[in-house]
């Protein structure tokens, strides 16, 4: 048999040595005509059994050198042959090669079988492109009838212990034949003091205990069909990865109730494996030979968790209560205390009381608002810029102007403020990045970046990182200077995020990449390519980074390893941002849909409805998160999930 | 405290700039001249590289402090030990071990360099060591080029590729060379480039890296082997695997296949944290306390390298045994 393992043993190839040659005979029977294979404990070779002068009767001679020098081990290594030949030889199956003899010879054993013409089922796989899935089945049905017969028919069950494609013989009647059964197992002395590369691939977990039973076979099986139906070697893999695997991301021909026996056969835990080869068997006979009803019809049911509060009847989410403005909803509303403040591209930011939704005061700009108010706190402002050019601070009691400040052009950047030093920055589409007291709006300094500014800043360690339309990113002191800088390969509209425990900066492109750079040297660590670009501000909560993108995926990956823990997939692209709460992720897509998601699973918990697109952030607070869509509502939902 | 002044006064610098501001407007070539002190690293047996031109404390040189500094710990750096040793059985060391540091001291402020690697070669005939040698070079070379070297010449270049991903590609070259040179050896490889107090790492293999804080010691790589995933499933009991006959069993080494997966992951190193990289020659005999109370007993790293290999060979020494430990300064 081939060996699969690059670096098995250590021991030099003595096979070769003392192999029978062509044309010798051996036992006074059997004319060796060549090799068939050569494997690690011995050849297989071609014979022509002499006792049959008249015809061409061809038998199969497999050779097993014995490695005992003790001669104890030696003789004890005999006696278990003899016994597990005579079994062998008892042994009356379709799918069994007949066994005809068996005898030793210059410290080898020998097992003269039947001469098995075909091709096993690794060359199969080698020489063809894809195996016909109805094909497969007949040979899952027919492995599972010999594993039956050998786990049954003897007093003692039979393991197979090794079942693999290149051990699945298919004859030239296209009919399943087990070669090379344990026995060769008895003369493995398996020394393996050196470290070495590869896995058997198709073993069972508990066989690496020593506990080998039935259910170990059918594990094999299932591995084995796993390998056939992907393609994917699984010595190639890391051991018991099959579930990372999914048949139908390999091979869409292959029906769901198939892939779902074949699951079953490959649960880590015997127990929650087929009961017995026989009931496999059955299965797979009832998938084969009756029709099948529409795969995938069932319908996505939600994993029952308890949010029962908030749903209606039907179990859709009720919104709290909703506030209509006159234009569609593009940015993120905010709050502070009792009160929730909005902005429209009607021109106006709305105060609304966040109890009830009731309106409390507006201010009208001159421009469309895009960029989402946000809080100062300390001295009670809302703060602003509208595409009429102005930056806006407002008092957020009564929505009276406290001061304003125009650049050259529309302001689509959301704000930031850093507290300890009274300034607010944000960026407009004039090229710059504006500072100024957040008091009284007097000027600091501004930055030019060249193109537009649409992205939040984020401050970290006294630097304000910022990213423009023209993908540079900069990381500038308070004071202006310019601390570091990076550029994507297309405009950072996304928003950076800083991990500020790791001091690692995340930020999005819309050439499709997540950047994740050292925020205090710019220096770019890793990137993390989706299908679309992203919009979308990424979020960091417990080491695991979650953004959307424009290829309608919400993402969450690893942040140290940038390895992808889920996707999670809308039906358009997702712009909104995402924000984490309670052990769930909140984002909209430009599907309509205000999603709830799972962060462990990566299920949905919950969607809402909305009647346009969804580009905003949401807002949480208490029990009650606020989402606007384009639809020119703002909806409170209510937070349960 | 002083953010508000620092917002308005242009020339206000940050703690780490105070040095080289504050003494402005002294020329910069005086500053140079007074600084570019460069000084061999002590007595480490590092295999691979001796280049002393390269290895350098260029920061290590005393001179009288600046009248305003605040900061006292500007000159410290990261320091490094590595040794390794055939054991008490094999007859060759097929391990590999790499180390490289640069600092520097100028108004340009790169961020320290550094990059260590262990490899562990496997396969007969010298296939083992040729494997593990060749793979070290190869990647120090490649990230050298890739990364160090635009970390010198300060190109602000658009299409540099990200740091995690220059190791990957590291490896790969590593890899297909190694299966087109020497097609009978693997090894594993577990290297850290270290800019400023970040570790980038990439990982494949058995080969560990220990992140070690006063807190206690913890693995930051995950071994590429049955044993570990049989863990990982909970198929195996941690105190099954240390004993079990397969645990040398890796699925995942270079020069397997031409596809490899490769782990890559970034950590920041917390102030006065340590960083072990070993062969599984120093954690298959020596117990993960036994590393801690070495490397937490001594303030030398090549002392507590040497520490740890003997510990190791005390223990039996059954396989090669490679050490390389960062301590990590406290600023």
């Amino acid at each position: 048999m081939p060996e699969t393992q690059k670096f098995a043993g250590g021991s030099g190839d003595s096979s070769s040595d003392n192999s029978l040659q062509a044309n010798s005979v051996v036992h006074r029977r059997y004319k060796i005509l060549g090799i068939l294979g050569q494997g690690g404990m011995g050849a297989v070779y071609q014979a022509r059994d002499l006792n049959f002068p008249d015809v061409h009767k061809l038998v199969a001679i497999k050779e097993m050198l014995n490695p005992a020098t003790d001669p104890a081990i030696h003789n004890s290594t005999l006696k278990l042959f003899q016994r597990e030949a005579n079994i062998l030889a008892t042994l009356n199956h379709p799918a069994i090669p007949k066994i005809f003899d068996f005898f030793d010879q210059n410290e080898r054993f020998y097992l003269v079988m039947e001469l098995i013409v075909g091709s096993d089922l690794e060359e199969l796989i080698n020489k063809t492109k894809e195996l016909p899935v109805d094909k497969v089945i007949d040979w899952a049905i027919e492995l599972c009838d010999v594993l039956e017969y050998l786990h049954t028919s003897q007093s003692k069950p039979i393991i197979f212990r090794d079942l693999k494609p290149s051990n699945i013989m298919i004859d030239n009647f296209g009919k399943v034949r087990l070669i090379d059964f344990g026995i060769a197992k008895i003369f493995d002395s398996d020394v393996r003091r050196h470290t070495m590369i590869g896995t058997e691939g198709y073993c069972a977990p508990e066989q690496y205990k020593g506990n080998v039973t039935t259910l170990s076979d059918i594990y094999g099986l299932g591995a084995t069909l796993h390998h056939v139906l992907t393609r994917k070697d699984p010595r190639l893999e890391p051991p018991f990865s099959f579930g990372e695997r999914p048949i139908r991301e390999f091979n869409t021909n292959v029906p769901e109730r198939f892939v779902e026996a074949i699951e079953r056969a490959l649960s880590l835990e015997p127990d929650k494996r087929f009961n017995s080869a026989s009931e496999m068997k059955a299965d797979l006979e009832r998938l084969r030979y009756q029709p099948q009803v529409a795969f995938g019809a069932v319908a996505e049911v939600n994993d029952g968790t308890n949010f029962f509060d908030g749903l209606d009847a039907d179990g859709a989410i009720q919104p709290k209560w909703k506030y209509p403005t006159e234009d569609e909803i593009r940015a993120s509303a905010s709050i502070y205390k009792e009160m929730v403040f909005v902005a429209s591209y009607d021109t106006n930011v709305y105060g609304v009381n966040l109890a009830d939704g009731e309106f409390a005061w507006k201010y009208a700009t001159h421009g469309g608002i895009a960029a989402s108010p946000i809080v100062d706190e300390s001295n009670r402002l809302v703060l602003f810029g509208s595409e009429d050019k102005t930056f806006y601070a407002l008092d957020c009691r009564n929505g009276r102007i406290s001061w304003s400040y125009t650049t050259q052009d529309k302001i689509r950047s959301t704000a930031r403020i850093a507290p300890d030093v009274d300034a607010v920055f944000f960026g407009s589409d004039d090229g710059h990045l504006h500072a100024l007291n957040v008091l009284n709006g007097r000027f600091l300094w501004k930055h030019d970046m060249g193109d537009p500014i649409r992205s939040r800043p984020f401050i970290f360690n006294d630097l304000v990182i910022v990213g423009a339309e023209s993908g540079e990113m900069v990381a500038l002191e308070l004071s202006g200077n310019r601390k570091w800088g990076f550029r994507a390969r297309r405009s950072l509209t996304s928003s950076p995020y800083v991990d500020t425990i790791e001091g690692i900066c995340y930020v999005g492109s819309t050439d499709g990449y997540m950047y994740a750079l050292d925020a205090s040297s710019g220096y770019s660590s890793w990137r993390f390519r989706t299908n679309g670009p992203i919009i979308s501000s990424p979020v960091v909560h417990e080491g695991l980074l979650y953004f959307g993108s424009a290829d309608g995926y919400l993402y969450a990956i690893n942040a140290q390893t940038s390895r992808e823990k889920w996707k999670f997939q809308t039906e358009k692209a997702i712009l909104s941002s995402p924000v984490v709460h309670n052990g769930a992720v909140y984002f909209g897509g430009i599907d309509e849909y205000f999603y709830c998601v799972d962060i462990q699973t990566g299920k949905e918990r919950w969607k809402f409805k909305t009647n346009g697109a969804i580009t905003s952030t949401a807002c949480i607070a208490n029990d009650v998160i606020l989402i606007g869509s384009l639809d020119k509502t703002l909806y409170a939902l209510p937070l349960v999930g | 405290m002083d953010l508000f002044r620092r917002l308005f006064t242009q020339s206000q610098a940050k703690p780490d700039e105070l040095i080289s501001k504050t003494i402005e407007p002294e020329p910069f070539e005086e500053q140079k001249a007074t600084e570019a002190t460069t000084v061999p690293i002590p007595a480490v047996n590092a295999v691979e590289e001796k280049d002393e031109s390269e290895i350098a404390y260029a920061d290590g040189a005393t001179r009288p402090l600046p009248p305003e500094t605040v900061i006292t710990t500007s000159n410290m750096h990261l320091t490094f030990g590595q040794s390794t040793d055939v054991g008490m059985v094999r007859s060759n060391n097929q391990d590999a071990a790499f180390s490289f540091f640069s600092t520097s001291r100028n108004a340009d402020q790169r961020p320290d360099f550094g990059l260590f690697i262990v490899a562990d070669g496997m396969g007969g005939h010298h296939d083992g060591e040729k494997a593990s040698a060749a793979t070290a070079h190869i990647v120090a070379a490649q990230v050298t080029s890739s990364v160090y070297l635009p970390m010198l010449t300060g190109e602000n270049d658009a299409d540099r590729i990200p740091i995690t991903e220059a190791l990957v590609s590291a490896v790969q070259k590593a890899n297909a060379d190694i299966i087109a040179r020497i097609p009978d050896g693997g090894t594993t490889l577990t290297a850290t480039a270290i800019i400023g107090d970040l570790a980038y790492v990439v990982h494949v293999g058995d080969s560990r890296i220990y992140l070690i804080t006063k807190d206690g010691i913890e693995q930051i790589t995950r071994d590429h082997s049955l044993v570990q995933r049989l863990i990982e499933l909970d198929q195996l009991k941690p105190e099954e695997a240390a004993h079990h006959p397969q645990r040398n069993v890796l699925y995942r080494a270079l020069g397997q296949s031409e596809s490899l997966e490769i782990d890559a992951l970034t950590r920041r190193l917390p102030p006065n944290s340590r960083l072990l990289l070993c062969s599984d020659g120093l954690w298959n005999v020596v117990e993960e306390k036994d590393m801690l109370g070495i490397v937490i007993a001594h303030d030398d790293p090549q002392e507590a390298c040497d520490k740890l290999v003997a510990l190791a060979n005390t223990n039996g020494g059954t396989d090669n045994i490679t050490a390389i430990l960062l301590y990590i300064p406290s600023s």
